[in-house]
């Protein structure tokens, strides 16, 4: 019976080549769906590599046109560091974790190459206020400030790049690797292997990262600097006030402001969620689409085959027959587009396309797969049961 | 073969079939068939109290004004529709509280089809249609079911046109395909609805000639519905209807 409806479909391939592109094209969608939605899912419940709870961030911009001399900004910290409530304290650049903005690079070691590579500037309190887990070597301390080089604290990934696995990365040089020609390229010295981080949100995957020492007591002056402060749980506007009057009583010529690394995490949440959400709209949209015309071909060609399946039930059909074979097209029809679909699918993990993993992808594809069967099934099987209860007699009169 | 002008109707039908011998249970026995048609209008009397008995071998003509109810009594006897009273027997056996399944498998191994306009799916070679009932045929093998439906084409004449599709041939080709279709399962016997009905008058009696055949030398019993006086004088017997009811 199945080599019966092969033959019958192949027959009638005009007329189905409209249910297999719907069908392609629907679980095409799905895949695309599934992979984003399992992607984001993955990335969401690996942990973020550092602690943001607590954390504030303060932005410190002097007036137009003037500097921040380095000596005042370091005042500015140990004041606020001072206040009770505050237990940790690091000046960095501004790309803190969540924000829209990041600092990017490529770092090279040898023939190896890291590719953008997340760059940030940190002192020696940042790996702490973070509590950013070590797997290898140390965080800054003091005694790096008689080193003679700049220094850095890699990411596990970045190290997987640039080192073999048996190699030890502490102590090794790396080579900021700027194509665009801003810094002229620079040697770092690895002082520690920090785990991953995911800085850019929720359902951000780990980028590769590297944290270059700020030297201290540089000479170069700033025009705003971006502190993070890690308070005590519980704190709230009292102790953001007394920061801001904190730097408004040792200079007047700067301002500041307060921002929560939580809030930062919420605002990132909503555009990345918006497309998540708009493009779950459009797969239900076009499932529904689907499934109404799967729905509509298949009440289409029951009521123009009544008369074959007259002649089917006459010759000795039974009627739930008649059901199981309008059932089975659909399905042989279902697993022709679903093969098709998935050919195209594999593509993504052999090619090795928008470095997500193949088992997202193979994950995706179970699920459209999945999804499909059912969806066609479902569609179908309102229609076969009407095909199923055609009586023969009147079906056989019409013509 | 000396009978075949008898026109008679079997008024035998009725008797009672008290312990006859095998050979001689009817293929078909109908007792007191009633057939109503309700819609929301109106209520069609389309058989009423019809008794008819078709014997082994017989090939019987049905003939009868249009809308008197040939086509509805050959779908009962077909087991394709239920009657609204009386019973059917096939080979004896009361078929009244047949499951669907049961009915179904009766048709596939007892009873051919040949319809007016043919019938075959259009989507389907000539062979590929040949086969259909023996689709249904459990365990019956692909190369089993070739077989038979190659035999049975050779039978109709059309063992070149296998591998066409209907829209391919003509009327009278189709309706060859549509006899080799109903013979592919071997069945005791053959209802044909105007068989002849959508053909000229030379295809027609093509058609005719092969049937007569197929009723002498393999003993099929045939009933055919006919408006065609000339073909019914051909057969062994003529029931007549008007209305719903035997006349003749
Ligand atoms: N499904 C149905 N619903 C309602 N009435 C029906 C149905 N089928 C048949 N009839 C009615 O039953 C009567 C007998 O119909 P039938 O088709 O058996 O006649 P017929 O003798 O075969 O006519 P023809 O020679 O034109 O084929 C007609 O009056 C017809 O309208
Ligand atoms: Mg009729």
């Amino acid at each position: 019976m199945v080599r019966h409806l092969f033959r019958l479909i192949w027959n009638r391939k005009r007329s189905n080549v409209l249910l297999l592109s719907e069908i392609f094209f629907s679980f095409v969608v799905l895949f695309g769906v599934a992979t984003l939605l399992f992607n984001f899912g993955r990335n969401y419940v690996q942990p973020f590599g550092f602690r943001h709870d607590n954390v504030w961030r303060l932005t410190i911009g002097a007036r137009q046109g003037e500097k921040m001399p380095r000596p005042q900004l370091d005042d500015v910290l140990r004041q606020v560091r001072a206040l009770p409530g505050v237990q940790e304290i690091t000046l960095t650049s501004f790309n803190t974790p969540f924000r829209f903005s990041t600092m990017n690079g490529d770092f090279a070691r040898g023939s190896k190459k890291a590719r953008g590579v997340d760059r940030y500037d940190a002192d020696d309190r940042y790996g702490p206020l973070f509590g950013l887990k070590l797997r290898e070597g140390r965080w800054f301390n003091a005694s790096d400030d008689a080193a003679t080089r700049p220094l850095a604290v890699i990411s596990q990934d970045t190290r997987e790049a640039l080192f073999g696995a048996g190699e030890t990365a502490v102590g090794k040089l790396i080579r900021s690797d700027d194509q665009f020609g801003g810094d002229a390229p620079k040697e770092y010295q690895v002082v520690g292997v920090a785990d991953k981080v995911r800085m850019s949100g929720d359902f951000a995957s780990a980028t590769p990262s590297v944290w270059m020492r700020l030297a201290p007591h540089d000479t170069t002056s700033w025009e705003s600097a971006t502190v993070l402060v890690r308070v005590a749980s519980g704190q709230g506007a009292p102790l953001q006030q007394r920061i801001v009057h904190t730097v408004a009583g040792l200079t007047r010529q700067w301002s500041t402001q307060v921002y929560a690394l939580e809030t930062d995490r919420l605002d990132k949440l909503k555009p990345t969620l918006a497309p998540l959400v708009a493009l779950a709209v459009v797969g239900i949209f076009l499932v529904v689409n689907v499934a109404l015309g799967l729905f509509g071909v298949l009440w289409y060609n029951i009521s123009q085959r009544r008369a074959e399946i007259g002649l089917r039930r006459a010759v000795g059909a039974t009627g739930a027959g008649i059901g199981r074979q309008f059932l089975g097209e659909v399905l042989v029809l279902t697993t022709l587009g679903v093969l098709a679909g998935s050919l195209l699918a594999v593509q993504f993990p052999l090619l090795g396309a928008f470095e997500i993993e193949p088992q997202v992808y193979l994950m995706a594809m179970l699920m459209a797969t999945g999804l499909i069967y059912v969806l066609a099934a479902g569609c179908a099987w309102q229609p076969s049961r009407l095909a199923a209860g055609i009586q023969p007699a009147a079906a056989l009169r019409e013509e | 073969m000396e009978n075949l002008l008898a026109t008679s109707t079997d008024t035998r039908a009725q008797l009672p079939l008290n312990g006859p011998a095998a050979e001689e249970t009817p293929v078909l026995q109908l007792t007191n068939i009633e057939k109503v048609y309700q819609t929301s209008t109106i209520e069609t009397v389309a058989l009423n109290r019809v008794n008819l008995t078709i014997n082994r071998g017989e090939f019987v003509s049905i003939m009868g004004p249009s809308g008197c109810g040939k086509s509805t009594l050959l779908s009962l006897m077909g087991l394709l529709d239920e009657p609204t009273s009386g019973t059917i027997a096939v080979d004896g056996r009361l078929v009244t509280s047949f499951s669907d399944r049961e009915l179904a498998a009766i048709r596939n191994l007892k009873i051919g089809f040949v319809f007016q306009s043919y019938h075959l799916i259009n989507d389907l070679s000539v062979v590929d249609n040949v086969e259909v009932p023996l689709l249904y045929r459990p365990g019956m093998g692909g190369k089993e079911r070739r077989k038979r439906a190659l035999a049975a084409l050779d039978k109709v004449g059309l063992s070149a046109r296998t591998g066409h599709f209907p829209s391919q041939l003509s009327g009278g080709q189709r309706q060859r395909v549509a006899i080799a279709r109903a013979l592919a399962g071997g069945p005791e016997i053959i209802l044909a609805d105007e068989p002849t009905g959508n053909l000229d008058s030379v295809m027609g009696e093509e058609i005719m000639d092969l049937l007569l055949g197929l009723n002498r030398q393999d003993g099929v019993t045939i009933v055919m519905v006919t408006h065609d006086e000339h073909q019914a004088l051909k057969t062994q017997r003529v029931v007549r209807f008007f209305d719903g009811s035997q006349v003749g």
